[in-house]
């Protein structure tokens, strides 16, 4: 699978420094209103609320529903912006003119993208543990369902940085799509709370099942078997990889 | 690699942009070792033959052959025979010219010990050393150069591909670059040079072919195509811009 895996672990190692040499844009500012969402909504309102969900406070919550956001924007962000400041300055190139595979490059530009994700993630949870005592209950699936989502939001970064002409298309997918999804997918609601109708519409919402997996690996509460949380994940993660190669190995927008 | 003595092989490439046909039908060898200057008129179809040979171009029909190696299907054999020196500057912004060449050789499976070391030997050639750890964006048009050069270089290809490499230099820079090319060319090096100076493919090339509107109108060695005329009249002639 992997030939080239000098070249696939200096893409890899380029794409994690690039996010790391400005990370003034890249991780502190998920982490900052994660910090506020924390304040206002888990401290200040939360501790208010009579949530009565499995005797989770509030704050307890949405810790995992926090980290799943960030996970999911900076995963997404990453490629994006790699990827297409990459072909807007034409410096592709570089990569295009390697002997890397068309799976290899997904693969180093995914690696980016996942230890962003990763990084923003892991500081959400490290913030939220000053505010509250909140544990990981299955280590397992944590992990898999933080590879998962970080997967398939960095390979939708790429789709969206290979169909974008300028910045502004890059942002229309994550402004438009994907933040109303995870919104709506239960970052701060239980869906219960939601009316009759609107709860039907959050079982369509592939993003439900991802932030009902995290929490449930933090948390041991979950309203939707697991199974059939991992199993959506691990679909959307293959197929929007093997998506990603095909479109590199045709050259969409790549090449002319 | 193969044991071609065939660097570059194009048999039928024909490449469309929508309804533009931009080659038609475009067979030609480049030979090892050869010092190939390839002309034409802008927009003759130079640089889509060169995209279509390294691999930054699709086209409809043809085949391209690299050493041998079919360079759509085996693309990972061909790529690293090639070291393209593009018209323009487009590097990553993100990095300094010494790491840009250190990951540029990575990608190309060379270890960072063995990319550095290659990378300060091609600096200090190019006169590049003192500006190692400088973004290319302070660099002079000239320098720019230099570096796409070195990066062309940094896995030390067996075929150079150059695109209009001295456009825009001063004659200090022009010569440096010709005496590079020739010794690159002693050495064992196809070099496959486009131009629009008739005087550095009269001066450098032993063989030289010329397209125009996607065909190729003259090719061969020099003394062949030029029979006794200057390539500038040659040229004129072949495509009919007299």
């Amino acid at each position: 699978m992997i030939n080239n895996p000098i070249g696939f672990l200096s893409l890899s190692k380029r794409e994690i420094l690039r996010f790391f040499s400005v990370s003034s844009q890249t991780i502190f500012p998920p982490l900052i209103s994660s910090t506020l969402f924390i304040l206002i909504f888990g401290v200040a309102i939360g501790s208010r609320v009579d949530f009565g969900i499995s005797g989770l406070s509030y704050l307890a919550f949405i810790v995992p529903g926090l980290m799943t956001m960030h996970l999911i924007s900076g995963s997404y962000e990453n490629t994006s912006s790699s990827l297409f400041i990459a072909r807007w300055h034409n410096h592709i190139q570089e990569m295009l003119l390697s002997p890397l595979s068309y799976f290899e490059m997904v693969l180093g530009l995914l690696a980016g993208g996942v230890a962003r994700g990763i990084v923003v993630s892991t500081g959400v949870f490290l913030i939220s543990c000053f505010f509250t005592p909140i544990g990981i209950y299955h280590f397992f699936w944590l992990i898999y369902f933080v590879l998962m989502i970080s997967v398939i939001f960095s390979c939708a970064g790429m789709m969206a940085a290979l169909w974008a002409e300028d910045f502004g298309m890059l942002n229309v997918w994550h402004v438009y799509a994907i933040i109303p999804l995870v919104l709506l997918g239960g970052v701060f609601h239980p869906i219960e709370f939601l009316p009759e109708w609107l709860q039907t519409f959050s079982h369509l919402n592939p993003m439900l099942y991802l932030v009902s997996g995290i929490r449930y690996s933090m948390t041991g509460v979950t309203q939707i078997p697991m199974g059939i949380c991992a199993s959506i994940a691990f679909l959307m993660a293959i197929i929007s990889f093997y998506f990603t190669v095909y479109l590199f190995r045709i050259g969409y927008k790549l090449r002319s | 690699m193969r044991n071609s003595e065939i660097a570059i092989s194009l048999k039928g490439l024909t490449k469309y942009y929508q309804d533009l046909k931009a080659l038609d039908d475009v067979s030609f060898d480049v030979k090892r070792g050869d010092f190939f200057a390839f002309l034409g008129p802008n927009g003759a179809g130079k640089t889509t033959t060169i995209n279509a040979i390294t691999g930054l171009s699709n086209y409809q029909d043809g085949e391209v052959k690299v050493f041998g190696y079919n360079a759509k299907t085996e693309y990972t054999r061909t790529r690293p025979l090639i070291g393209l020196c593009a018209q323009e500057f487009n590097f990553d912004p993100f990095l300094n010219i010494h790491q840009l060449l250190v990951y540029q050789a990575g990608y190309f499976g060379i270890l960072p010990k063995v990319a550095a070391k290659r990378a300060d030997e091609l600096l200090n050639r190019f006169q590049l050393s003192e500006k190692r750890n400088v973004k290319h964006r302070a660099l002079s048009g000239g320098m720019k150069k230099r570096l796409l050069l070195c990066r062309a270089l940094i896995h030390e290809p067996e075929i150079l591909i150059l695109d209009e490499p001295t456009a825009g230099c001063d004659l200090e820079l022009k010569f440096l670059i010709w005496d590079y090319l020739v010794q690159l060319n002693k050495e064992g090096k196809t070099i496959f040079l486009t131009t629009h100076y008739m005087e550095e493919a009269e001066k450098l090339c032993k063989t030289i072919g010329i397209i125009n509107h996607g065909h190729i109108v003259r090719i061969g060695e020099k003394k062949a195509v030029l029979q006794d005329k200057s390539l500038q009249d040659v040229f004129l002639e072949v495509t009919g811009l007299e």
